[in-house]
């Protein structure tokens, strides 16, 4: 089983939450339903080329917070999310896309108002897109 | 709990002294074992296995001692490093009645499957077999008796693409439940990313150069580009390499985080930060 999900080199951010937050997403959009099986945390390392200390932190953080849960000798698999739950976390894990946009722009030397500019353009163009 | 623990371990030839080796090996984890042609990869799996007698030192394997325990630890050892040439003459079937007659815990059932996966010919003579496909039937050999350890000699060589896949997914399978342990020799860097947990380099005077965690290199090593790089930077004891010949310049750290903040307190602006690829990391310690 594969997951589509790519780990960064350039990012500031651990891999183990780079994992994290991937799977989340495809929870919470229903990519991954309730009960679908996850890779081991040995396959998913080699898949990602990381180490299992990473995957398994990715892991533990999910199983704690409730994504995921492990049955002994079974594997791991996708918990029932809530669906409150499931709207806040959509909600923040674009708002951490955005976020990391806006940090890269912040870091190029644009003003708020120059970046809102931008941002409404790539709105449209994908948007605008999407209808021809 | 440590599976392999070699102390103080040498060996001399006439022209190469290899070690002292010092190391351990955590129950469960996979080790990748590289370094250049000659720097004493093959001697080193020789010398854990008491095929070579050593000069000086302790191996230790399952917490008893080598060689008064030798048999019984090799029980639980799948061993393969292109030892099976005297029997060309014979067909692997008839190696496979040997091997099963060796160890008590040979899996039949495993065995017929493996060489199922790996598309070969039981009937064939080890002899006439090609470089890729001995080094199959070596593989195979090593796994079909449930071993504890797995001691590998660059299993992957001269192997076709679609058959080292598979031999990577069959170490994944063997190392699953953590209770299992693995050492390979290997060139290739795709096999130390996917498969292992830790990586001994060894010198070219046949020393350990470095003993590499991959979860502490993704957590401290890194590639800084920076705006400017200062003399006290250039000195830091956490920065072991600069690039200053190109601008922006780079330097390798493998203590991100103190580096950092160095760099934060100076005031020397950062331009992008990357994780090191292992490649460059064993590139850069073998070159040193």
């Amino acid at each position: 089983m594969k997951l589509p999900i790519k780990v960064s080199e350039e990012s500031r951010e651990p891999i183990y939450h780079q994992i994290e937050t991937q799977i989340k997403s495809l929870i919470v959009s229903g990519q991954l339903p309730t009960g679908s099986p996850l890779p081991s945390i040995r396959v998913l390392s080699s898949d990602l080329s990381c180490s299992v200390i990473t995957t398994r932190r990715a892991y533990q953080n999910l199983e704690t917070s409730g994504y995921i849960k492990t049955v002994q000798g079974k594997g791991t698999f996708v918990n029932e999310v809530e669906g409150s739950r499931k709207e806040e976390t959509k909600r923040k894990v674009v708002q951490e896309a955005f976020e990391k946009a806006v940090y890269q722009g912040k870091q190029i030397g644009y003003t708020r108002q120059e970046l809102s500019l931008i941002f409404e353009k790539s709105l449209s163009e994908i948007f605008d897109r999407e209808k021809e | 709990m440590n599976v392999v623990r070699v102390e103080g371990l040498t060996k001399h030839f006439k022209k190469f002294h290899l070690g002292p080796l010092n190391f351990k090996v955590e129950k469960g984890t996979a080790v990748g074992l590289v370094g250049s042609n000659g720097s004493g990869k093959s001697t080193f799996f020789r010398l854990l296995m008491n095929l070579v007698h050593a000069d000086g030192g302790t191996v230790e394997i399952f917490g008893k001692k080598m060689p008064s325990s030798e048999i019984e630890i090799k029980q639980s050892i799948g061993f393969a490093a292109n030892m099976l040439e005297p029997f060309y003459q014979l067909s692997i079937k008839e190696i496979s009645s040997h091997f099963s007659y060796w160890y008590p815990s040979w899996n039949q059932n495993k065995y017929e499957d493996l060489i199922n996966r790996y598309k070969l010919d039981e009937g064939e003579k080890f002899g006439k077999c090609s470089t890729g496909m001995k080094k199959k039937v070596d593989f195979i050999f090593s796994l079909s008796h449930e071993p504890e350890l797995l001691l590998l000699d660059e299993p992957t060589a001269g192997v076709d693409l679609g058959s080292q896949k598979k031999m990577k997914e069959d170490l994944i399978e063997f190392l699953e439940d953590g209770e299992k342990s693995l050492i390979m020799s290997t060139h290739l860097i795709d096999d130390l990313k996917q498969i292992c947990d830790n990586i001994i380099i060894l010198s070219p005077n046949g020393k350990v150069q470095d003993f590499l965690r991959k979860e502490e290199v993704e957590e401290n090593w890194a590639k800084f580009w920076v705006s400017e790089l200062t003399e006290e930077l250039r000195c830091h004891p956490h920065v072991i390499k600069v690039n200053d010949s190109q601008h922006p310049s780079y330097l390798l750290t493998d203590q991100k985080h103190v580096v950092e903040k160095e760099l934060r307190e100076k005031g020397i602006s950062v331009i992008s930060i990357q994780r090191l690829p292992l490649d460059e990391i064993i590139e850069f310690q073998l070159d040193s």
